[in-house]
């Protein structure tokens, strides 16, 4: 059959911010779905954003609401949420309340009188919120498999996209009728993890297109269900060719030791102890970017826009202006129960807002900090998918990461997360001449060649400086406590490596 | 709120006139409510309502005392009021109207004016409801 020979399916947008992509663009035109979860799980809120969101005076949508909820309670607290428009009502959305059918007689009246509105409305879209009640009546005439088939062939032939609501347990899954005779089973999850609640809906099936599959965090807010899919809706964008070009920090020496800066794309770690100048250095990553015309995100965690610009201010680097700008936006992710999914979301409608080049964690540890109790155990692999996300689109990231100083080891970060960058930069201090010193080396550039040097640094008013040659009359520089090699100071150039990529 | 409810009762008195005369314009939109709000309420919804508006609304005007809501919803007792009232111009006799208004209240009170608005113009036709006819209404 040729492609022109094949019906086309219309996609309907659900009206939840985040699941079109999920679910592959939008859901079935005239599907027959199960919304399914616990209890305070969110259905009956997504239900109403699709009926919201395709509900019209000529093609209405039915809400016919059985045991349960009341009516004026659901439309109570409904009501709240923004999508909700109460001019739709009754014009375009007619609720209907089937208790007393459910009550007092059995499935086959109920499906009489669902036929009856259905075929007096002509509706678009028709709900029942929560069907499982209906199936909690023993004495019925009908079984509930026969209902839900003739349900399903009756409002399929009526052109309407429908939804049954109920509440099942995960282990209700397996060999259930009702969900083989489903075209789209959306399951709704919440778990407590300590002190958090963790959301997550999957499409355990969906007929005649592709969804992402796996879990994907939602949150209900005042808008509603958001969805965050697990691939940041990035999935139709294709990946930038890698770049050659290279991205300065605004500080010459260490752009001479990174072999001319950080390549586009790339995803750059610096690492180091407290007050060693990662901030600093992230600082001025970012507004080097500005200075060059590439507008720059920084994702704050531990402290608020307004400081991080103080601080930047007290180093002579302005970021006031540029955020009047539109040129740097300054994201607070507010340290209580995120997903990585949620604040990649942030992240993104920060990065496409302002087309922005270059992105500043800061810090790793604040992001895991930040992240709900559940999500922590998946914090690297949720990293992974968001900076090959991000590089992906070319967005150049650098991320700074607390290491605990240790005059044993010298570790690149606690995260094991060097896998996952292309640069490593680090920072430590050093005990010299009866002073805590401080030195910087690149460890990994994945892109080319940079120099091997070890190189003294200090923070000034000016922000991090490089001072003088490598330290040639120390050995044991990264152990944290180095011996006086008796050398003499080096005068040649910083050195370059062979461009052998070192393996961290 | 007494406005709003006025206004409904001017016109369904209208109307009756030309259907049925003899039945009270406090009766019909009562019964229009009663059917509309019971569609997505439920019978036992509606019956929950009404019968929370009028123990509000006793106090009021105490010619409710003998008005009850059956399980239905429908009222019995408050067309005998109403030809009183009719026939002995009584200004406590507003009960109905009373009864009415404390049901729209109530409404209200759940689902806010814009919905509460939504659900009456699917009953009753526009031009009842103007800017000055809020449930909030100059009375209420």
């Amino acid at each position: 059959m040729s492609t022109q020979d094949k019906v086309k399916i219309n996609k309907l947008p659900t009206g939840v911010p985040g699941l079109d992509e999920i679910v592959g663009g939008g859901l079935p035109e005239f599907s027959f779905n199960i919304i399914a979860g616990a209890p305070g799980s969110g259905k009956t809120t997504l239900a109403h954003q699709f009926v919201f969101a395709n509900a019209t005076p000529e093609r209405p949508a039915l809400y016919f609401t059985v045991l349960g909820e009341s009516a004026v309670k659901m439309l109570r607290y409904q009501q709240q949420y923004t999508f909700f428009n109460p001019a739709m009502l009754p014009g375009s959305i007619r609720f209907i309340n089937l208790s007393q059918v459910v009550l007092e007689k059995d499935l086959g009246a109920v499906l009489e009188q669902i036929t009856k509105e259905v075929e007096k409305a002509n509706p678009a879209v028709v709900v029942v919120d929560s069907f499982r009640t209906m199936v909690r009546k023993p004495e019925s005439d009908m079984d509930l498999q026969s209902f839900i088939q003739r349900l399903a062939l009756f409002l399929a032939s009526w052109q309407a996209t429908t939804f049954l609501i109920g509440e099942y347990a995960e282990d209700e899954l397996r060999d259930n009728p009702i969900f083989t005779v489903a075209d789209g089973l959306l399951w709704l999850r919440q778990t407590a993890e300590r002190n958090s609640i963790v959301r997550k809906l999957q499409i355990i099936k969906l007929r005649g297109q592709d969804s992402v599959p796996g879990l994907h965090t939602f949150r209900i807010t005042d808008a509603g269900v958001q969805a965050f899919s697990r691939t940041f809706g990035l999935t139709a964008r294709k990946r930038n060719p890698p770049s050659d070009r290279r991205l300065s920090f605004g500080i010459a020496e260490l752009d001479k030791m990174l072999g001319g800066g950080v390549r586009e794309g790339d995803s750059a770690l610096i690492a180091g102890p407290s007050g060693t100048g990662k901030s600093v250095l992230a600082t001025q990553f970012i507004a080097e970017g500005i200075r060059q015309g590439e507008p720059g995100i920084v994702a704050v965690f531990e402290e608020r826009p307004q400081a991080y610009a103080e601080r930047a201010a007290s180093l002579g680097l302005d970021l006031e202006t540029p955020q009047k700008d539109g040129k740097l936006t300054i994201l607070y992710l507010r340290p209580l129960d995120l997903s990585v999914d949620e604040t990649m979301h942030s992240i993104l409608d920060a990065v496409q807002k302002i087309g922005a080049k270059r992105l500043v964690i800061d810090s790793l540890a604040g992001f895991e900090m930040a992240l709900a109790p559940g999500f922590r155990a998946d914090f690297r692999e949720s990293l992974y998918r968001m900076i090959f996300a991000l590089t992906g689109i070319g967005v150049t990231i650098l991320s700074t990461v607390e290491v605990d100083e240790s005059f044993t080891e010298f570790p690149f970060s606690t995260y094991s997360i060097s896998f996952l960058t292309d640069d490593i930069i680090r920072l430590r201090y050093v005990s010299i001449d009866g002073q805590l010193r401080k030195i910087m080396v690149v460890i990994k550039m994945r892109g080319g060649n940079h120099a091997k040097d070890i190189r003294e640094y200090e923070i000034t008013s000016k922000g991090v400086v490089i001072l003088g040659k490598r330290l040639t009359e120390y050995q044991g520089l990264i152990s944290g406590i180095p011996v006086h090699s008796g050398r003499p100071d080096m005068t040649e150039e910083p050195s370059q490596d062979t461009g052998i990529e070192h393996n961290t | 709120m007494r406005d709003l409810v006025h206004r409904l009762l001017v016109y369904e008195a209208g109307a009756a006139k030309a259907s049925e005369p003899l039945e009270s314009p406090t009766l019909r939109v009562y019964e229009k409510l009663r059917q509309s709000l019971g569609e997505f309420v439920g019978v036992a919804g509606f019956y929950s309502l009404a019968s929370r508006a009028l123990a509000l609304a006793k106090p009021e005007a105490p010619s409710l005392n003998t008005t009850v809501v059956s399980g239905d919803g429908a009222l019995q007792g408050l067309g005998e009021i109403q030809t009183q009232i009719d026939m002995n111009k009584d200004p406590a006799g507003e009960g109905g109207i009373i009864l009415i208004a404390c049901l729209l209240g109530l409404l209200r009170i759940f689902l806010g004016e814009a919905l509460t608005l939504s659900l009456l113009r699917n009953a009753w036709p526009g031009e009842v409801f103007d800017d000055r006819n809020s449930v909030h209404g100059r009375n209420a």
